[in-house]
């Protein structure tokens, strides 16, 4: 193809007005590497197209695409996404119990002694237990004899209240 | 429908549909998991395969559809190069040409990716994949006017951007 023919050619393309066979024809002439420096800037952009029809996804495709219609067919779907985002959530609930675990262990250094179960043995457990119980049993005990006092505070306050109110009314 | 006879009637089109995908994600693992997304997508409707025309305008529309549900999902455009993985033959040029013809075809694949959304659609099915104006009105949904104009204007854009780059360099 001579130059004025494909300046011609250029120029209809340009204006989008070439077919699908001028196109073609455009792609040939600019493969062939003959290319006059004034025409360049044409000749990348179609090489630009050349190249990125040689792109392709890859050979694993098929392969890993056959097996997800397979699993479809028997009625279970597990899409590569879908499992991303089981593994996202698997990933996060392991995070939240190891971080759970760690934070309790944590508190449970920071506890006073008292509060810690130190009896292995059931029995002297019992007796410690009775042993504490039997103290706040005596302290209640304490405590009543001393609310009875105040008890018997409280009527004489309430007496002599009394008898003075009637002494006054009296007068 | 067998499995064997979808495979043989959608796989040859994988390619096509990668490339499409990236074109609009301008990301490689997004467009695999989007053909991918579009063969179960496909394989789960095989029953109505029969009422499709052509079958491979339609693949490639669920593609577009798909890719940008994509993007408007995360709201953005498409950034990464096109340049990665590019099949250009280096063989009679020099290091220094190669790397001058690899940044040239960097800087069109961006002048591509600048392009506005439906321009980028319709150049990339002609220029790249060759399809006629009536299969591209099918793909994109879109009527043959609109085919036209994006066409023109894209490569108007283009033409522009390449005579900058002549003319000023790739800088």
């Amino acid at each position: 193809m001579d130059l004025h023919e494909v300046e011609r050619l250029l120029e209809k393309y340009w204006q989008a007005e070439t077919s699908l066979e001028e196109e073609q024809q455009l792609r040939e002439f600019f493969a062939t590497g003959q290319v006059p420096a004034a025409l360049k800037g044409a000749a990348d952009l179609f090489a630009f197209f050349q190249a990125e029809q040689g792109k392709t996804i890859g050979q694993n495709f098929e392969g890993a695409v056959t097996k997800q219609l397979k699993v479809r067919r028997e009625g279970k779907l597990i899409s590569m996404i879908g499992l991303q985002n089981v593994g996202r959530i698997a990933a996060g609930i392991v995070v939240v119990v190891a971080a759970t675990f760690l934070i309790r262990q944590e508190i449970r250094k920071s506890y006073p002694k008292e509060l810690q179960d130190t009896y292995t043995d059931p029995q002297m457990a019992f007796e410690e237990t009775k042993r504490a119980l039997q103290m706040i049993s005596n302290s209640f005990g304490k405590a009543k004899k001393e609310a009875s006092k105040m008890q018997m505070l409280n009527e004489a306050e309430k007496k002599i209240q009394s008898k003075s109110d009637s002494d006054k009314i009296s007068i | 429908m067998t499995l064997e006879a979808f495979q043989n009637m959608v796989f040859p089109v994988k390619n096509k549909l990668y490339r499409f995908a990236f074109r609009l994600l301008g990301n490689n693992e997004e467009a695999k998991d989007v053909v991918q997304e579009v063969m179960i997508k496909v394989w789960s409707g095989r029953e109505q395969l029969d009422n499709i025309q052509n079958m491979e305008a339609w693949c490639m529309r669920i593609t577009k559809n798909l890719s940008l549900d994509r993007l408007r999902q995360q709201q953005r455009r498409p950034t990464d190069s096109l340049e990665k993985g590019m099949h250009l033959s280096h063989h009679s040029l020099t290091p220094a040409e190669a790397t001058e013809l690899s940044e040239r075809m960097k800087r069109i694949s961006e002048l591509m990716a600048e392009l506005p959304e439906k321009q980028r659609q319709v150049m990339h099915l002609r220029d790249i994949e060759g399809y006629t104006y009536a299969e591209i009105c099918e793909i994109l949904e879109i009527d043959m006017s609109q085919v036209k104009v994006s066409l023109f204007r894209a490569r108007n854009t283009v033409r522009e951007k390449l005579q900058k780059m002549d003319a000023y360099g790739l800088a």
